[in-house]
């Protein structure tokens, strides 16, 4: 076994999780706010990634992806205010098929404005050259990082991470978790509970549009395409892993799987071909049936 | 000025559900009230009515007005009547369970100025040691009493000109109870706050408010000062049970029904 070969798989495994960690955070973090699960979020992903191709043909990248953070902020405000701020208070499974129906949505509409082919960032059509962000790449003693996962680990990670202190520390971070709990008790206390939910949505399609950008190939990889909708499903099993409700929880969550998919690539995918795909959904399984609470969720407070 | 009135209230809920059927009240300003009542009357249909919480049950105001200092605030949602200086404390100890007490305090106090913050909360520390001691604890894990002694630190943190508080007598000892009332008087004095308690132990309230109303069936049956209404037998037969002279060695196995019309 080629040690070198070992040390580079484990940490490009590690920076494409992080890139599902910071898209499953989002995620969570409204589940946590509105008990929504938002089936929508490949989708949020989508859009983000889209979000910033239109933006990159007019500027350059990084720009782009700076530029379409404030748009994906609107989308998801927009999202909360049009869909699920008018059903709140009803039945959670109208909610949940209102999520469901809002993913069909987006998704039509994105094949209406982007078309079905797959795009390339910063290139309107095949005969221009796709843009990327500075090329970070680089390589030491034998091991090769790619320019995609050291964008992830200066990127993504830090931001999944502050996402956790600012949650923990800061003034919002409290008064997002007093209106996760009761939205009614935390009106009572005079805080705009509507407008923190808001906020919350708006931070999910942030952090989605982030992660979905360098799966989209922001960095190098693959453009940003309808596949991208299959690949935003890897955020159930990290969700489902991490706990659910516990935004460390999806961090770490993304992680673990980003590694484990990295190793499944390398050893087990010319054994089992397809293998690495259906593996962090082995793993759901194993989690629902051993540890349904997951690594890090939430153990309910029963005063007896 | 800090003072509510409530003219002639009908409060549905789901449209059908008739809890309040016309009720009228007032506190003027710096004065302390309370609504008794047995279960089911429509006490806290009213609490939520005045802090503009009723959308959040379904609820909505058929008629009747509210009104706080002087401003009509019946279609008012929750976060502009508490703008108005009113605090509700609901029912069943509505803390944030999976915050710290300091958490907790941080939540209700976030419109302060963080020196004002401090100052107020360094205030409730002292007033409340235990609460004190039990800073870092997550709120669920505090006793009945804790938590009602942190609901009320929350209250003050958003200084409030009128307060309301349902039911905090709700499953705590005689001991805790009178505990408890006895806080909130202090504070209303050295405050100089509206009280609005709404309980079912009327012995307890009896303590420390001017003016009573008796709510019934979505009405209001007796209206009077404390005193008027520990001397008034009926009042004192139909709400405070045990405690007529005598005590329950002499109550009435079958009570005959009053009307109240």
């Amino acid at each position: 076994m080629d040690l070198a070969l070992v040390i580079q798989t484990a940490i490009n495994g590690v920076a494409n999780g992080a890139l599902y960690a910071v898209i499953a955070a989002g995620f969570v973090l409204v589940y946590r706010a509105t008990s929504v699960v938002n089936f929508a979020i490949a989708e949020f992903l989508l859009i983000g990634a889209y979000l910033t191709y239109t933006m990159s043909l007019f500027f350059p990248l990084l720009v782009a992806l700076l530029l379409a953070l404030p748009l994906a902020f609107a989308f998801g405000v927009l999202v909360e205010r049009g869909f699920v701020r008018p059903l709140l208070g009803r039945n959670v499974v109208a909610v949940i098929m209102a999520t469901i129906g809002l993913a069909a949505t987006l998704d039509g509409a994105s094949l209406l404005i982007w078309g079905p082919d797959q795009k390339a960032m910063g290139a309107a059509d095949v005969s221009q050259l796709p843009k990327e962000m500075p090329n970070l790449a680089f390589s030491l003693g034998g091991v090769f990082l790619s320019s995609k996962a050291v964008w992830s680990l200066v990127l993504a990670l830090p931001l999944t991470i502050l996402l956790i202190l600012a949650l923990r520390y800061s003034r919002y971070g409290v008064l997002l978790r007093a209106v996760s709990e009761s939205e009614t008790a935390a009106l009572a206390m005079g805080i705009h509970a509507p407008r923190v939910v808001a906020v919350t949505w708006g931070i999910s399609a942030v952090m989605a549009t982030i992660g979905g950008a360098f799966l989209a190939g922001a960095a190098g990889g693959g453009g940003p395409g309808h596949h991208l909708i299959l690949l935003g499903l890897i955020v159930f099993p990290v969700a489902i892993l991490g706990g659910f409700d516990s935004v460390p929880g999806a961090l770490v969550a993304g992680l673990i799987i980003g590694f484990i998919e990295a190793f499944s690539q390398l050893y087990l995918e010319s054994l089992l071909p397809g293998i690495t795909q259906a593996i962090p959904f082995l793993i759901v399984l194993l989690v629902l049936l051993f540890r349904p609470y997951g690594l890090l969720g939430q153990h309910r407070i029963e005063r007896v | 000025m800090a003072e509510i009135s409530v003219e002639n209230l009908k409060v549905v809920y789901r449209g059908v559900i008739l809890a309040l059927q016309g009720v009228s009240m007032r506190a003027r300003a710096g004065e302390a009230i309370a609504l008794l009542g047995p279960n089911g009357a429509g006490k806290s249909t009213l609490v939520r009515a005045i802090s503009g919480l009723l959308p959040q049950y379904d609820g909505r105001i058929l008629d009747g007005k509210i009104v706080i200092n002087g401003q009509e605030t019946n279609h008012l949602p929750a976060l502009k009547v508490a703008e108005l200086g009113l605090t509700a404390i609901l029912e069943g100890r509505p803390i944030f369970r999976y915050l710290t007490v300091l958490e907790n305090l941080r939540a209700a106090g976030h419109k302060l100025t963080p020196q004002r913050q401090k100052e107020l909360t360094e205030e409730i520390f002292a007033r409340f040691p235990r609460i004190y001691e039990r800073r870092f604890e997550q709120g669920g894990y505090l006793s009945g009493g804790e938590q009602q002694m942190l609901l009320l630190g929350m209250a003050l943190l958003t200084e409030p000109r009128i307060l309301v508080v349902d039911e905090p007598s709700l499953g705590l000892s005689p001991k805790l109870t009178d505990e408890v009332m006895r806080v909130l008087d202090e504070l209303r004095r050295e405050k100089g706050l509206t009280l609005v308690l709404v309980e079912q132990n009327a012995r307890a309230a009896f303590s420390i408010v001017e003016r009573v109303y008796v709510v019934e069936q979505g009405r209001v049956v007796f209206e009077g000062t404390a005193q008027e209404a520990q001397a008034d037998a009926d009042v004192m037969e139909f709400y405070l049970g045990g405690a007529v002279a005598g005590g329950f060695a002499e109550a009435k196995r079958y009570r005959r029904r009053k009307r109240w019309v």
